[in-house]
């Protein structure tokens, strides 16, 4: 069902990959080979084309809502950080616009990945657990809370610490691999209403210190790590791949 | 646009507004958030239901508009809908990481399932002169009703076997055979 993007597709596959792909259920690694395809095969890429068109119409029948008045100051302020970002690393630049579905897309690539890292998760936390509350029983630094931040092939590739006197740090359990002209940025969420928050910005995996300040800090927060640019997502919300996260629980 | 017909290739307002935002005009952008935010927001609302979710859509869409500008190739496309793929693509991405996320909260699918995203709805404010609107009539009620499940909702494959209690091969053939037909019709 999925040939090498490099071979033509007969026209009814191709208009019904094409569709398919504008509707948004091509998943996993075939939604990869079919943004390979966008790029390489015009007859594709014309049909794709040719769906958004068509089911513009009914984009037409949203009924539009009126933009809270922040909203372009809050696009102003995005904007403004991809102007500096974008000077300090023109290569950066040379996305292409399709591309910018698969920065996102690896996330819910596969049921089975996020079952396997659902188990591979729970496993993982109770082993670090375990080991991590002995360890740190004798250190006597005896953490709060702690997430296991986990890459999406269930490789746990961190750990977020809380402590009783509300410092919070992290700690890496991975080597991971910063490009030039960028960083990792560590988020929050705890209330999606409010969005996910910046907590730190580091050139390569270690150790550090997480600023939470006045935000708030619960059970079953999430913590993720993403790649940005070096000066920070310019959007203010995660914008690259993200490479791990996990979610809180309380010390027993 | 309106009228579901591909639009016309050649430098509309919003073409040339983006080709200005390649080369740094920020008040570019801004005529382009004039004149298509509010209906942004509206497409972004009707996927995401929630509206902090559908504005930040909109927001990371318009500085991905504006950062992508320069890849924006009017002979590949109209402006237009490179703008809403780009908002498409974005709300589904915001979509399904909360789908994700979500732990005991009601799944957004299930959240103000309003009627304006029901698939009869939305058939019927389709403008009678639409070409989608006459193919899609061709097709029987269900199987029209898959697609536009999968449009309006955002719905997955998996998420429409749910919905609908019917098997994921059948509904992913069912969607597939559609979309040949749809195509057939559309020319």
């Amino acid at each position: 069902m999925s040939p090498s993007a490099d071979t033509a597709l007969p026209p009814p596959e191709r208009d019904a990959l094409a569709g398919e792909y504008v509707l948004g259920l091509i998943e996993g690694t075939e939604l990869a080979a079919a943004e390979h395809r966008h790029e390489r095969d015009r007859d594709f890429a014309a049909s794709v084309e040719a769906w958004r068109g068509h089911l513009a119409a009914i984009d037409a029948t949203a009924t539009p809502v009126t933009p809270p008045a922040d909203l372009w100051s809050r696009i102003e302020a995005g904007v403004a950080g991809v102007v500096a970002s974008a000077a300090a690393a023109p290569a950066a630049m040379s996305r292409a616009a399709p591309a910018v579905r698969s920065r996102f897309s690896d996330w819910w690539d596969s049921l089975f990945v996020w079952r396997g890292a659902a188990f591979a998760g729970a496993l993982a936390s109770l082993l670090l657990a375990i080991g991590l509350f002995g360890a740190l029983d004798r250190a006597k630094r005896q953490p709060v809370m702690v997430a296991v931040l986990l890459t999406d092939a269930s490789v746990a590739a961190a750990v977020v610490h809380t402590f009783a006197d509300g410092r919070v740090e992290m700690l890496p359990l991975q080597s991971i691999n910063v490009p030039e002209g960028k960083a990792l940025e560590i988020w929050t969420l705890w209330d999606r209403a409010v969005g996910p928050r910046s907590v730190g910005l580091i050139d390569s995996a270690r150790t550090t210190p997480l600023r939470l300040d006045n935000l708030p800090l619960g059970k079953d927060q999430l913590f993720e790590i993403t790649l940005e640019p070096a000066t920070g997502s310019p959007t203010g919300r995660p914008t690259g791949p993200i490479i791990a996260k996990g979610t809180t629980s309380q010390r027993l | 646009m309106a009228t579901g017909a591909a639009p016309p290739r050649g430098m509309g307002e919003i073409e040339q507004a983006l080709l200005a935002c390649a080369s740094g005009d920020k008040s570019a952008l801004r005529r382009i958030y004039d004149a298509e935010s509010p209906r942004m927001l509206g497409v972004a609302q009707r996927l995401l239901k929630r509206r902090a979710l559908a504005e930040e859509a909109v927001q990371d869409a318009f500085v991905l508009i504006w950062r992508h500008a320069a890849r924006f190739d009017p002979e590949r496309g109209s402006g237009l809908t490179w703008i809403y793929a780009i908002l498409r693509n974005r709300s589904l991405s915001i979509l399904r990481d909360e789908r994700r996320t979500e732990t005991s909260d009601t799944p957004i699918a299930e959240e103000m399932a309003s009627e304006e995203d029901d698939p009869e709805t939305v058939m019927s404010k389709l403008s009678d002169a639409s070409a989608l609107r006459a193919c899609l009539e061709t097709l029987p009620p269900q199987r029209r009703s898959l697609v536009l499940l999968a449009f309006v909702q955002g719905l997955t494959h998996g998420e429409i076997a749910g919905r609908l209690k019917m098997p994921m091969g059948t509904v992913k053939s069912w969607i597939r055979r559609s979309l040949i037909s749809l195509k057939e019709c559309l020319g």
